[in-house]
């Protein structure tokens, strides 16, 4: 079971791997949307499942969705793939990076890790916990983030108005 | 560095690498940006665990929101560019000349 988290937590940092040097952009979805799915599963390992679920639904399949067709949208027609010179550079070069990062930080592997079960007197487990705490001690942040929210809509309205009012326009 | 960390540290690193280098398309930079709020909310209830508190896992829930914000408004820029120029390539965004 320890081996098949530490798989998850290798096949997340490949998946940002994949996302960093993409050859185009449909690879970069692939990457992203692979990193989603591990990400889940690295969560539910710790326990944290509401997180989890919350990035599945949330994510992966409201703001990944969108942009796999806005991809279709700006992406070429003849997209180079993962065998090319130029994209096997970046992967070897980013890959590198990593590597000499983690070994001049120490690389020191612990397994075992504590999880999110409810001790004590407590009957609700951590991440439920956490996430009801935005509506009683949060609700200031909740209310700004609704807030924000409204206002990225008329954000986007604005930005794609033509005929020389929005963004990028060269009219 | 402890296992949890692995995971999470050098996908952030290589998400902002990708931010930074140069790209032919502009949602290759976007598709970096969401990589970086990725490891970040998962890194987010690692830190929840390991300190045994639970308000980490509010500033989760804050964080998918306003990268929903920040998701959308780099979206309509990309549809605002392959508006005027029919493509989203990076060299067409090329006001400022220096």
């Amino acid at each position: 079971m320890a081996y098949f988290v530490l798989f998850l937590g290798i096949g997340f940092v490949l998946a940002a791997l994949a996302v960093a040097s993409n050859p185009s952009p449909y690879y970069g979805v692939v990457g992203l949307v692979f990193g989603s799915i591990v990400g889940c599963g690295w969560l539910v390992s710790l326990g944290a499942s509401f997180v989890s679920l919350v990035l599945f639904m949330v994510y992966l399949g409201g703001m990944l969705v969108v942009f796999v067709y806005s991809v279709s949208l700006a992406a070429d027609p003849f997209p180079q793939a993962w065998g090319d010179r130029h994209v096997m550079g970046y992967v070897v070069g980013l890959g590198l990076v990593v590597g000499l990062g983690l070994a001049l930080g120490g690389l020191e592997i612990k397994f075992g890790v504590e999880t999110i079960d409810s001790v004590g007197l407590f009957f609700v487990r951590l991440d439920f916990s956490g996430v009801a705490m935005l509506y009683s001690c949060g609700v200031g942040m909740f209310l700004v983030a609704g807030w924000g929210l409204l206002l990225t809509l008329f954000v986007v309205l604005e930005l794609v108005r033509g005929l020389s009012r929005g963004a990028i326009r060269a009219v | 560095m402890s296992l949890s960390h692995l995971s999470f540290y050098p996908a952030f690193t290589l998400s902002n690498l990708g931010l930074a280098f140069h790209r032919t398309h502009l949602i290759s930079t976007l598709l970096c940006l969401e990589s970086i709020m990725l490891s970040i909310y998962i890194a987010l209830p690692i830190w929840s665990v390991e300190n045994q508190t639970s308000s980490p896992t509010l500033i989760t829930i804050l964080i998918v929101a306003f990268s929903a914000c920040e998701a959308g408004t780099g979206l309509t820029t990309l549809v605002a560019s392959t508006g005027t120029h029919g493509s989203d390539h990076l060299h067409n965004l090329n006001l400022l000349q220096c």
